[in-house]
């Protein structure tokens, strides 16, 4: 009895110190100690806030032409310079930040509801369903993404919103893969096969109990398809299959100065960083959200 | 293996029909009439329902489809409304310049990126490690137009060190295959294959023994190849690193280095010819990202492949060249996948498919 008594008044000193710490404040501190994604998540900021103070921090209308000015180089009124048909650079990137995350993320986030529907049925079905879903997949996945965007912009018509479902489209199977890989091994667990055993229904148990825990793979497979968007859409509208003109949109810039770029190389230099600092961006916190996320996957 | 590479045929036909079934609603698809969309709104009407009748368009959609079907597998793609020339010849002409883009961009990535991963693992944590990693990232967020761009100015305009566009300098002469080995004049097939192999300029000026051609041709390919070649050259430098890192952990590494053997052995016989296998399946997939990035990188170098054809047609709307391309595009892309799988299944015994 006294052994019992003293080991009851040893338990308090086994205690943790401070409160418990849960798996996401363990992945925020991760992610807040890595250099690189922090980095990633500087960049992003610059350009998000440009993206939503575009009309107070241009210095001048994106769209206004001065045909007299064209291809100057940059001065102190045009820190970027003009570009063919005289028109500021510096504005027409700051207002092209805009059309780019707009693409970048609507896509991403267009892909991710089909994709994450698609794979999860096709998890949680399992049978035909499941077959049938994963062919259709394995057949998007058979052709270049950007070759498919091409054949599917040339079905839909040139254009920002075409071409944001052609990239939205494109990315579909691999959200659907993630999220079917992860149905696949959540369905087994003793918690779902709980909730099947009481009863729940099998839209709840998909929705309440299993998509939850696809959340990461897809999180960081979504950051990191944002800059693929983004590169896939500059792409689009180098060829003049994306955004038209007087759209500033990146690639479309660039598309438009590459015939006077031996005279003028300001006209695509700078519509070229923007895009890379941005896909660097959203690299650099995917990149950084994997690692924090899933430490066993760190890079 | 037989029955593993059975299967893997078997599971191809799905996709192979799903690819045609994509290519033929390629043109069905079209909002409006595809014949008129494609031969502009002032084309008279017997133009357009004369169109519409070589494309099969007045027939009942599922024979359209079992037609289509039939002259794929007869290897006819039809014609091409700008040209009238078949779509496969217009399609052979111009593939052996992507396929050498294609390979060249290959070479410089595996150039630059197998030992970049290789010695940043090597140093794992060193600034080298580090900067090359930092570069890997750079390389995968830039668009390659713009590298290929700023390529082309610096080095081509610049510098003038190589040539900015095209595939041939203007007076350099090279002479066909069966012209330098007399086989003109011979049967129609041999003009055919002569034409097509001709296509492969480097082949054409080893097999003529034209050295200044050779030459040539090379200073066109290497800047093509660096744009389409960086994000291949930063995967790779990151999945090597990956992969040498997990093997340089290894008992065995440990236990070759302990036997004193040198440094240089333990990591190029022991470390990397197991870590090439992983690396050897994304050198196979970053193919299929090559075909879709050369239509890009063939647009700013004026590189006659077939990614420029896609892009030219598309906007002349000469669909079943569009049509044709996408379709040999994929196929190719396919039967690459499929030989990467096989020869990974071959590569590493370890690996059982049921």
């Amino acid at each position: 009895m006294e052994s019992l008594h003293s080991f009851k008044s040893a338990i308090p000193a086994l205690e943790l110190k401070g409160s418990p710490r849960s798996l996401l404040y363990d992945a925020i501190r991760r992610l807040l100690r890595n250099k690189l994604a922090i980095t990633g998540i500087l960049i992003m900021g610059v350009f998000l806030l440009t993206a939503l103070l575009a009309p107070v921090i241009s210095p001048y209308d994106p769209i206004a032409q001065d045909l007299a000015m064209r291809r100057r180089p940059p001065s102190q009124e045009h820190w970027m310079g003009r570009d063919d048909l005289g028109r500021d650079i510096l504005s027409r990137v700051i207002y092209g930040t805009r059309l780019s995350l707009q693409v970048g993320v609507l896509s991403v986030g267009f892909a991710i509801v089909i994709g994450a529907l698609a794979g999860a049925i096709s998890g949680y079905a399992g049978g035909w369903v499941d077959h049938i879903v994963m062919r259709i997949m394995d057949i998007m996945l058979a052709f270049p993404a950007l070759l498919l965007a091409i054949a599917i912009v040339t079905i839909l018509g040139p254009g920002l919103l075409n071409m944001l479902y052609a990239i939205g489209i494109v990315s579909i199977p691999a959200y659907a893969r993630i999220v079917r890989g992860s149905v696949l091994s959540a369905k087994e667990q003793e918690y779902v096969v709980a909730a099947r055993a009481v009863g729940v229904p099998p839209v709840r148990i998909l929705f309440r109990n299993i998509l939850p825990n696809c959340l990461t793979p897809l999180l960081v497979q979504g950051t990191l398809g944002i800059g693929t968007a983004i590169l896939d859409a500059a792409g689009l509208s180098f060829l003049g299959l994306g955004a038209q003109p007087p759209e500033p949109e990146w690639g479309a810039m660039l598309g438009q100065g590459r015939y006077s770029m031996f005279t003028a190389p300001h006209i695509v230099l700078f519509p070229g960083l923007a895009i890379m600092l941005t896909v660097l961006g959203f690299n650099l916190l995917g990149d950084g959200l994997r690692d924090a996320l899933d430490p066993r996957l760190q890079t | 293996m037989t029955r593993y590479i059975v299967r893997r045929l078997l599971l191809l036909v799905p996709v192979l029909l799903g690819i045609s079934i994509v290519t033929f609603a390629m043109l069905r698809l079209i909002p409006g009439d595809p014949a008129r969309v494609m031969l502009g709104e002032h084309a008279t009407e017997e133009s357009v329902a004369a169109i519409q009748q070589r494309l099969g368009l007045d027939r009942p959609l599922p024979v359209q489809y079992v037609l289509y079907l039939e002259s794929c597998l007869r290897l006819d793609l039809g014609r091409s409304i700008k040209t009238n020339r078949p779509v496969l010849q217009e399609i052979a002409q111009r593939l052996p310049a992507t396929v050498e883009l294609t390979l060249g961009a290959m070479l410089v990535a595996c150039l630059l990126g197998l030992p970049a991963g290789i010695l940043a693992a090597y140093r794992h944590n060193s600034a080298f490690d580090l900067a090359t990693m930092f570069g890997a990232l750079v390389g995968v967020s830039m668009p390659i137009f713009w590298l290929g761009l700023m390529l082309a100015y610096v080095f081509g305009f610049l510098l003038k060190w190589l040539p900015p566009s095209a595939r041939l300098s203007v007076g350099v002469e090279m002479k066909s295959i069966a012209e330098a080995w007399g086989l003109s004049g011979a049967s129609p097939q041999v003009a055919s294959l002569n034409e097509f192999f001709s296509g492969f300029y480097v082949l054409r000026a080893i097999l003529t023994g034209n050295l200044r051609a050779l030459a040539d041709v090379l200073s066109h390919l290497i800047l093509p190849s660096i744009a389409l070649g960086s994000i291949p050259t930063a995967t790779i430098a990151r999945m090597t690193r990956s992969a040498m890192l997990d093997v340089l952990g290894q008992d065995y590494i440990r236990t070759a280095r302990a036997k004193g053997l040198r440094e240089r052995t333990v990591l190029l016989r022991h470390a990397l010819k197991n870590a090439f296998l992983p690396v050897s399946t994304i050198i196979g997939l970053e193919i299929g990202w090559l075909l879709g990035g050369a239509i890009l990188t063939e647009t700013i170098f004026s590189w006659p492949g077939l990614g420029r054809l896609v892009v030219d047609r598309i906007l002349a709307r000469d669909y079943p060249v569009v049509q044709g391309s996408v379709l040999v595009i994929s196929l190719i892309f396919v039967v690459v996948n499929l030989l990467v799988d096989i020869s990974y299944a071959y590569l590493d015994p370890r690996i059982h498919y049921d």
